[in-house]
């Protein structure tokens, strides 16, 4: 069976969603359906799998804050933590609120970025 | 829905009660934030030349931002199929540990393994962060659909992100930009510290942030991360475990001294 060289080359980006982008994701979202059976919330093992998860997304944010993608690589890296650090503050002192630590967040990022323009 | 419905002991209207209020909850912050990287994933597409098709089903079928970064970035790069998947794969395995907390609040007994096949494909940061906290209160029946709820509610939203930073991200001030990309590392910090259940959790995070830099300039782009993970992880694991045996043990010395000497490890 071959396939029309135009159809291939239109099908290809999603060939490549669905077998670089989807089964590399998918594969541990499934195993971990199958590695979880028999476990509660409470069990000491997915209790330190919780920490683990905990510090792998905050790692994943701190690289996000000092190796950025983009329009972010323009603001400088002490303004960028200077930023996470208001909002999060923000947020503590006001009922925890993720919409406070997002205002507050940008409104230092952005204030700092304009002045420093 | 169908799935819930012949599963769930609760009534079909408690099912369609909970799975519309994990709509509205949805609808706002969660909502707003992950479109805003999906605004900016989208425009990455877009420069890349990626169609708008395979763009959009992008984020419905790998649903995670920080993998089709890596998969657009690398298209742009030149890669090859297997380099792509050892890239993305690298950067998923975050998901391990993420279902594995979250799939045993929303299993019950007799859910069926497809329904959390289905499940564990919504679970990213946005959805994880977001369940660890909401789910643990809800009654154990009404967790799945709340979840199922609130998760296609996310996903709608930020397939609708992506579409619209597709055509949108070029024209753009750079500012505005800048102020988009900030918005998922400013709410992620935010909502993994209101999710936060014990010193074990505080721990996790102030070890994954102090650890970072530390491994970004040690081992290579793939592993950091996750050695970061198991690492502080397991520190503040052990951590947060000393000091709830201590509690547990200072708890024992005041309601019945005599006893307390049994409760020590």
């Amino acid at each position: 069976m071959t396939l029309d060289p135009a159809l291939a080359d239109a099908l290809w980006p999603y060939f490549v969603v669905l077998f670089a982008g989807f089964l590399p994701s998918e594969i541990w979202r499934w195993s971990a359906v199958f590695l979880s059976r028999g476990f509660t919330d409470q069990d000491e093992v997915i209790i330190w799998v919780r920490c683990v998860s905990g510090a792998l997304l905050t790692s994943v944010v701190a690289k996000l804050l000092i190796s950025p993608s983009g329009a972010l690589t323009a603001v400088p890296l002490s303004l960028r933590i200077g930023a996470l650090v208001a909002g999060v503050a923000a947020s503590l002192l006001l009922k925890r609120s993720t919409m406070v630590a997002i205002l507050a967040g940008e409104a230092v990022l952005l204030t700092g970025a304009w002045l420093l323009r | 829905m169908a799935i819930l419905q012949a599963e769930t002991s609760a009534d079909a209207q408690s099912v369609g009660f909970w799975a519309w209020r994990g709509v509205k909850d949805a609808f706002g912050v969660p909502s707003l934030v992950l479109g805003a990287s999906m605004i900016a994933v989208g425009g990455l597409a877009h420069d890349v030349g990626y169609p708008l098709g395979a763009t959009v089903l992008s984020t419905i079928f790998i649903w995670a931002a920080p993998a089709q970064v890596i998969l657009f970035g690398l298209i742009a790069a030149g890669a090859s199929v297997p380099v792509l998947a050892v890239a993305v794969g690298f950067s998923s395995v975050r998901f391990l540990p993420m279902c594995m907390t979250i799939l045993p609040l929303l299993r019950r007994p007799g859910t069926r393994t497809f329904t959390l096949l289905a499940a564990s494909h919504y679970v990213a940061v946005t959805n994880w962060v977001e369940g660890m906290r909401r789910l643990p209160p809800l009654p154990p029946d009404a967790r799945l659909p709340y979840f199922f709820g609130f998760a296609n509610m996310v996903m709608l939203s930020a397939t609708i992100a992506t579409g619209i930073g597709f055509f949108l991200v070029a024209h753009l001030p750079s500012l505005f930009g800048a102020g988009l990309l900030f918005v998922s590392p400013v709410y992620f910090t935010a909502a993994l510290a209101r999710a936060a259940r014990g010193r074990a959790d505080v721990y996790a995070m102030l070890l994954g942030f102090a650890l970072t830099p530390l491994a970004i300039n040690v081992l290579s782009s793939g592993f950091d991360l996750v050695c970061v993970g198991l690492l502080g992880g397991t520190i503040a694991y052990f951590a947060g475990r000393g000091h709830r045996q201590r509690s547990a043990r200072e708890e024992a010395l005041r309601t019945n001294p005599t006893d307390a000497e049994d409760i020590a490890p």
